[in-house]
């Protein structure tokens, strides 16, 4: 006991390790791996990011126009950020909070359709 | 002659954190045998691992283990870059190499305050995982993530730690050991933890040898084997020795893994000073030509053992991952005959046991 | 290319693994890999740290029986009882018997790991 002394009074006049969680939130570190989000405007539909995708969480459908995402497939590697040419994947170190039903998003590939219209 | 009971210990049990059960029969509370019954984690990542192409695998690897994650990460990059055969930059290889003693840290840290708790010693407990977080954040800080980190990719790292990160590190790490080495220090002189661990489970070196154990537990009976001391990624320029103890018990097995979460941190500090400037990654070529690989790499538990063949396409034709606990769990056979009921979850606890490393 | 390697057959692999015991090298693992109409066993060894693994290798046909090393070396019986289980290879004598059921359970996929299309699943999800 003796020996753990100089911890105990320590711990006895320092303050609590822990945080009030929900209350206060400690902000994420800036290379932190939060969740990805797409950037329509830039999205060509090259496809790179759903070729490496290890999880199969995007799909593309060149005919619609679509890239479909499955938030809750998505296991936050970021390999989708860096496969990414144009940038279109926003990589963002906050996380996603918890949801009761999966998630599916559609996005419509503007940056295609534009290059379509020119010509 | 008394009578004989069976008891389950395990699926469930508060010194397991994962699903394994062990059959024991017992005799006046006298354990006489013991039945392992694995099965409660198989995944098949050996047969996902054929199925997918082989950079996606690293993923799949990563999450073999939750503790071990970024060293089976490396691990897999490690094998296929031997495929090849190609060479990995030497910032990378530094890199990986304080990735892997950072987890290592956690990981025996993780086991240090389990161990606490196994006795009782629920401050103890607490203790260790307070500074344990310490080093969680330092990973994600470098590494973008706590837990699975997926830094390592075949051909070098994906992130590198910069001169500002750096400094932090150093700066916590120093902090981490001087706390962890005062904790350790109440932990390895207090007489009741030594009145639960000296003396219980014990294995001979020649036992520990022929029962093929690695790891902490194998080095604990004396035997003086570490895979680092075959000097892969940077651990040839650190001037690395293994931690022996010799007594072969819980509380030798304890000692070894305190010294070496100490060690992994002078490590740690050692590969920062010495680091390398220059690339971090190149670009391998083509798939993995028809050719095959073994390569092994010291976790936390133990040596991990990584096969690989590949058949010229962007699959892999086998992948053999064995992990430290599947070779660790025999010597449970051999250990908990003729201990007390009440040492059993200790001596469990001893080989460190990792589930789901296991089975896969 | 794996170092160190020593072709086999199945009628010597119990003298050849003694030696091993004789002289306290340390057992790593077994590695079972299909070869289409045969089973390739590869079991590894290693004498002493900083030095490369010994390797003794033997190709056997899927329905023949080999003998069990785990009266030499009891830490190969988890490693048996698992070839058995994913590629069915048939192991005499082995000192724990899970009969296929250590991984698997009694609706699991039967020779999971076998190469032939019955077997073989999809990538994917």
């Amino acid at each position: 006991m003796p020996v753990m002394l100089p911890t105990i009074i320590r711990n006895l006049f320092g303050g609590p390790a822990t945080r009030m969680y929900p209350v206060q939130v400690r902000d994420p570190f800036e290379g932190a791996r939060g969740h990805i989000e797409f950037d329509d405007d830039k999205c060509i539909l090259c496809g790179n990011c759903a070729r490496q995708c290890p999880a199969a969480a995007i799909e593309i459908n060149k005919e619609k126009n679509e890239l479909v995402f499955y938030p809750a497939r998505c296991i936050i590697c970021f390999v989708c950020a860096e496969a990414c040419k144009k940038d279109a994947v926003i990589a963002s170190n906050k996380w996603r909070t918890p949801y009761y039903t999966k998630p599916v998003e559609v996005h419509v590939a503007k940056a295609k359709k534009e290059k379509a219209k020119k010509e | 002659m008394a009578p004989r009971t069976i008891a389950p210990f395990g699926p469930q049990h508060p010194v397991l954190p994962e699903p394994i059960q062990l059959k024991i029969t017992y005799e006046n509370e006298k354990v006489v045998d013991v039945v392992p019954a694995l099965g409660y984690g198989h995944r098949g990542i050996e047969k996902a691992c054929e199925l997918n192409e082989y950079p996606k695998n690293i993923h799949l690897c990563e999450r073999i283990c939750g503790i071990c994650s970024c060293m089976h990460g490396i691990s897999y990059c490690e094998v296929v870059e031997r495929l090849w055969p190609m060479e990995v930059p030497p910032r990378a290889k530094y890199l990986r190499t304080i990735w892997s003693e950072m987890s290592r840290t956690h990981s025996h840290l993780l086991w240090l305050g389990l161990l606490a708790d196994a006795l009782g010693f629920e401050s103890m407990f607490m203790q260790f995982w307070r500074i344990r977080e310490k080093v969680l954040d330092l990973l994600e800080m470098t590494c973008g993530s706590r837990v699975t980190q997926s830094v390592s990719v075949v051909g070098g790292v994906r992130r590198d730690i910069d001169d500002e990160q750096k400094k932090i590190c150093i700066r916590t790490l120093q902090e981490v050991r001087q706390e962890a080495e005062a904790l350790i220090n109440v932990l390895a002189t207090d007489p009741t933890v030594k009145a639960r661990t000296v003396g219980k489970g014990v294995l001979t070196k020649e036992q520990a040898i022929l029962l093929g154990n690695n790891g902490p537990h194998l080095r604990a009976s004396g035997v003086k084997e570490d895979c680092r001391m075959l000097g892969m990624q940077a651990y040839g320029e650190l001037g690395f020795e293994p931690v022996v103890e010799t007594d072969g018990d819980c509380y030798a097995r304890a000692l070894v893994r305190a010294r070496e979460t100490l060690q992994a941190i002078d490590l740690q500090l050692e590969a920062f000073s010495k680091m390398p400037e220059g690339e971090i990654y190149v670009r391998p070529k083509g798939s993995p030509p028809a050719n095959e690989a073994v390569y092994r790499c010291e976790q936390a538990r133990g040596e991990v053992f990584y096969y690989a063949k590949g058949n010229g396409t962007r699959k892999l034709e086998r992948l053999r991952v064995r992990t430290p606990t599947f070779a660790n769990i025999p010597s449970l056979l051999v250990m908990l005959p003729g201990s007390e009921l009440a040492d059993v979850p200790i001596i469990v606890l001893s080989i460190d046991p990792c589930i789901s490393c296991t089975e896969r | 290319m794996i170092e160190n390697l020593k072709e086999i057959s199945k009628d010597t692999l119990l003298q050849e693994v003694q030696k091993f015991a004789d002289a306290k090298a340390r057992f790593v693992t077994t590695v079972c890999s299909d070869l289409g109409d045969k089973l390739e066993v590869t079991y590894y060894f290693n004498y002493s740290p900083g030095v490369d693994m010994v390797a003794l290798r033997m190709v056997v046909g899927k329905d023949e029986e080999v003998p069990s090393i785990s009266g030499i070396y009891l830490t190969a019986v988890l490693s048996e009882n698992e070839m058995f289980e994913q590629f069915g290879l048939k192991v005499k004598d082995m000192a724990i018997d899970f009969g296929g059921l250590m991984l698997l359970g009694k609706d699991s996929p039967v020779k999971p790991m076998v190469k032939d299309d019955a077997a073989a699943g999809k990538g994917g999800e």
